[in-house]
């Protein structure tokens, strides 16, 4: 989005801010589309890449890893469209942050396991290092676009916009 | 006067009332809506999930008591095998201490149980892994687990790909001496694919969450060299 001659710096921002709200909400909607995906295909595998964290017992992790992504591609579609977008992102940064404290102690247990977070998941081959930063600081990264959407729900071309029928821009207070 | 314009005030404010009111209600019913699609999506996946789970399944001939693996060798020390034939450190395994296992077992030392697990089906755009293994099934019920498993690693598919045809796992099969229909029809009608099934499905609840996983005597073993399998079965039998 290009904003053609600013005239303030302050004006700037709520110009701009709406259609990075649609960015950060489509971005999002792509890493979930993309995280339950990468997953769906092969569900029993899911429930081993849950199971692999040994933070539950292994009926419990079969159930999570089954139902998990179809909730994250729920959590896709609902952003895609725009729809209840505060609560979505809530739900969002709740599971990123499970996530972030789940590969965490899986690092602070010494365990060898890749976080499973796009497909593949489970212990890790011998003499492969585990990369637990970096998936901790890509987690974090998405905790901050939910955070975006959380802080500013309301986006152009959405479906709690269509409903609203108001300017995205104003009202907060939802 | 003063009236009359305190009246449209006060209009003015209920209208913005219930316009205010009017817009909770629609956020309230819009994310019962979007909890209702979450909760939905998951117990989707979860029914899925079971319903993809078959409970029958038969083992091959040469199977242990449990169902979970092929039995090789009657020693007194138990080792047990867990790999995929799509995974490259299972192939190093085996072409590096698969000789010593056999030599075990015809020394009457231990007592081998293969656990054909399918772990890495995402990794060919097949199924690999699950087709293998049920492949494998089927060269068990004909005596010749062994055999067709060393065939299968030395002809390793790279992850990734489509793996091995059905055609291909059957000439593997003829080439190792099993009679080629019979194993063609139990490959086509998919015999051992709820067995593979059971074998995954059992390893991953014995905390086997990685291939290859050797245990000696229900121990994992670190150093899968041919000399950390020899001393650890030494070191079980003592």
């Amino acid at each position: 989005m290009i904003v053609t001659a600013p005239p303030a710096r302050a004006a700037r921002w709520p110009a701009v801010r709406p259609w990075l709200g649609v960015a950060v909400r489509l971005g999002l909607a792509a890493v979930w589309l993309f995280a339950g995906g990468s997953k769906v295909g092969d569900l029993a595998a899911s429930g081993r890449a849950v199971n692999a964290y040994q933070v539950m017992p292994y009926d419990l992790a079969m159930v999570i890893g089954a139902a998990l992504p179809f909730v994250e591609l729920a959590l896709g579609l609902l952003l895609l469209l725009g729809l209840a977008t505060r609560l979505t992102a809530g739900v969002s940064a709740a599971l990123l942050v499970v996530f972030v404290v789940g590969i965490v102690s899986a690092w602070s247990r010494g365990l060898a396991i890749d976080c499973g977070c796009f497909g593949s998941g489970g212990q890790l081959p011998e003499g492969q290092a585990p990369s637990y930063l970096p998936e901790i600081l890509r987690d974090l990264g998405f905790l901050a676009l939910a955070g975006f959407l959380l802080i500013w729900p309301r986006t152009p071309v959405s479906v709690d916009g269509w409903l609203t029928g108001d300017a995205p821009v104003e009202d907060d207070d939802e | 006067m003063s009236s009359r314009k305190g009246q449209k005030g006060a209009a003015r404010v209920v209208r913005e009332q219930l316009a205010r009111e009017q817009r909770r209600r629609r956020t309230i019913w819009v994310s019962v809506a979007a909890v209702a699609v979450l909760v939905i999506a998951g117990l989707v996946g979860w029914s899925v999930y079971t319903s993809q789970r078959s409970d029958d399944f038969t083992p091959p001939t040469g199977s242990n008591e449990a169902g979970t693996g092929v039995v090789a060798g009657s020693g007194p020390v138990t080792v047990d095998v867990y790999a995929d034939f799509l995974c490259p450190a299972c192939k190093q395994f085996e072409q590096a201490a698969g000789p010593t296992l056999d030599q075990l077992i015809s020394d009457g030392g231990v007592r081998v149980v293969y656990h054909p697990v399918a772990y890495l089906d995402r990794f060919s755009t097949t199924g690999y892994s699950t087709r293998s293994s049920a492949a494998s099934g089927c060269a068990a019920e004909g005596g010749r687990y062994r055999p067709y498993a060393k065939a299968l690693f030395e002809r390793q598919p790279p992850e990734g790909g489509a793996g091995l045809s059905d055609d291909e796992l059957v000439d593997i099969a003829a080439a190792t001496g099993i009679d080629r229909d019979g194993f063609a029809s139990c490959l086509r009608e998919g015999t051992f694919k709820p067995w593979t099934e059971h074998v995954t499905e059992e390893a991953s609840k014995a905390g086997i969450t990685g291939t290859p996983t050797i245990l000696v005597d229900g121990r994992p073993v670190a150093d899968r060299s041919p000399e950390g399998i020899r001393a650890a079965v030494e070191a079980a039998g003592r």
